[in-house]
């Protein structure tokens, strides 16, 4: 294959870019990350209301994010609201459009772990006295989050993934950067194969971080 | 004895979809008393328990505890919860906690002690059951019996008026069922007021002179064992302690 000289040149080149484009797809993932799994354990907390309205809208939340895709979402509130006079930078709509769809994913997987506590546990806590909320925050939730830490590892690899989609609303991240190399010198294979290996190293750190955190929040004695 | 029962229960009803589970359930539980409810299965006898702490909420009838009705509205519930210890079949401890912190948990938590005095306390009540060497061991690693006794110590530990166990031997082996009837017997002499729901009658027979037998959710007698399963008028009654006995 030919042209490495040259495309080794243009990379070296536009590298400041690049390199603030992988920055800004860190800090989206890691961001979304975090508020959608703020947003998924409120979302969860909702579904265990004893209210059965507010369970109700919290059920069609997660229905609705769940079933609408993210780039239609993205779409919808970087080039729809202007039209309603609302303008928000490329990067809030993607944080906000992230958060609204990763907290709705992450709620379906605490509930899907809730489905498998043992119920009578919840049924000791209210009996000995704790409130709902204490029950959640005491009993639920320590749980429940160490029973989705694989589902949760895979929604984090999904959002960096996914980031990709921002540069459709001008964020400029990572992807965004090689595209503009591969258009620089015509040399797609090599950009889009170095852009995959980007990729797959950081989705590497993302499993391997996941894993030693389950083996830290591993249960003695509690076989899976 | 003093005049009123710590818990006084009257005509209650509980009905699940139009089926009556309890249908009007008498019982009288004395301090320092024990009380031993048998049945057949369904016959009521864990609703009845949850009547007691209003897990479930009954249809109708009355609940004095300590004198006070606690089946209607504006009553605190959740302190009507910690005076009631209950400890449960499966023993449902806390599996993410060890069995220290499952003890101090409602200590922290409802009474608002600091770890270090919450562990104090925790560790005398685990010692009295002889579990504090497992303080650090988490639910899954410890057996049956242990983890019987760590329920128990959970709800001791936070000085219940009464102590309500939810057929305590039902997970047992007949050995673990043994020193569970010596440690409830060991209770009682200390003055721990015990309200005990089993199938088991070798365990009722050891732990209380009297029992109750519930059945289609009304009390249908209430006597020695002996009596019950020799001569009582009731047939059903017979029936029931006759085939127990049998077995």
């Amino acid at each position: 294959m030919n042209g490495w000289p040259s495309f080794w040149r243009d990379l070296l080149e536009q590298m400041p870019l690049i390199l603030a484009g992988l920055g800004q797809t860190l800090q989206l993932t890691v961001l979304v990350s975090m508020t959608g799994l703020l947003g998924g354990v409120g979302v969860f907390y909702l579904t265990l209301s004893r209210q059965r309205l507010v369970r109700r809208c919290t059920q069609g939340y997660i229905s609705f994010f769940i079933g609408m895709p993210l780039i239609v979402l993205l779409f919808l509130m970087y080039y729809g609201l202007p039209q309603w006079g609302l303008r928000v930078s490329p990067f809030w709509v993607a944080v906000l459009g992230f958060t609204l769809n990763v907290a709705a994913y992450n709620a379906a997987y605490l509930t899907s772990a809730y489905n498998g506590l043992d119920q009578a546990e919840l049924e000791a806590a209210r009996s000995q006295g704790f409130s709902h909320r204490q029950v959640f925050g005491l009993v639920t939730l320590p749980q429940v989050l160490r029973l989705s830490v694989p589902a949760l590892t895979n929604q984090a690899i999904l959002n960096l993934k996914d980031s990709t989609v921002a540069f459709l609303i001008q964020y400029t991240e990572f992807f965004a950067r090689m595209q503009e190399l591969a258009a620089t010198n015509f040399q797609f294979f090599k950009a889009y194969l170095l852009a995959a290996m980007v990729y797959l190293a950081l989705v590497s750190v993302i499993v391997l971080a996941a894993r030693a955190v389950e083996k830290r929040v591993a249960i003695p004695g509690v076989h899976r | 004895m003093t005049a009123t029962p710590l818990i006084q229960v009257r005509d209650l009803v509980k009905e699940f979809d139009g089926q009556r589970v309890l249908a009007g359930v008498n019982l009288d539980l004395a301090e320092g008393d024990i009380k031993v409810v048998m049945g057949p299965s369904g016959c009521g006898k864990s609703t009845l328990l949850r009547c007691l702490n209003r897990l479930v909420e009954p249809t109708s009838g009355t609940i004095h505890f300590r004198g006070q009705e606690v089946t209607g509205p504006g009553v605190d519930v959740r302190a009507l919860r910690q005076g009631i210890g209950f400890v449960f079949q499966q023993f449902a401890l806390y599996r993410h906690l060890t069995v220290l912190g499952n003890v101090t948990l409602g200590l922290r938590k409802l009474r608002g002690l600091r770890r270090a005095e919450a562990e104090q306390k925790a560790l005398h009540e685990l010692d009295r059951l002889g579990m504090a060497e497992h303080r650090d061991k988490y639910p899954g690693q410890i057996s049956g019996g242990q983890k019987q006794r760590v329920a128990l110590a959970r709800a001791l530990a936070m000085d219940p008026a009464v102590v309500v166990l939810d057929e305590p031997t039902s997970a047992l082996d007949p050995v673990l069922s043994r020193e569970v009837a010596q440690l409830i017997r060991r209770l009682h002499d200390e003055k721990v007021t015990l309200m005990c729901v089993t199938h088991d009658l070798q365990l009722a027979r050891s732990i209380a002179d009297q029992v109750v037998f519930l059945d289609r959710g009304v009390v249908r007698a209430e006597d020695s064992v002996a009596r019950l399963s020799a001569d009582h008028p009731d047939p059903q009654v017979r029936a029931f302690f006759g085939r127990e006995t049998g077995t």
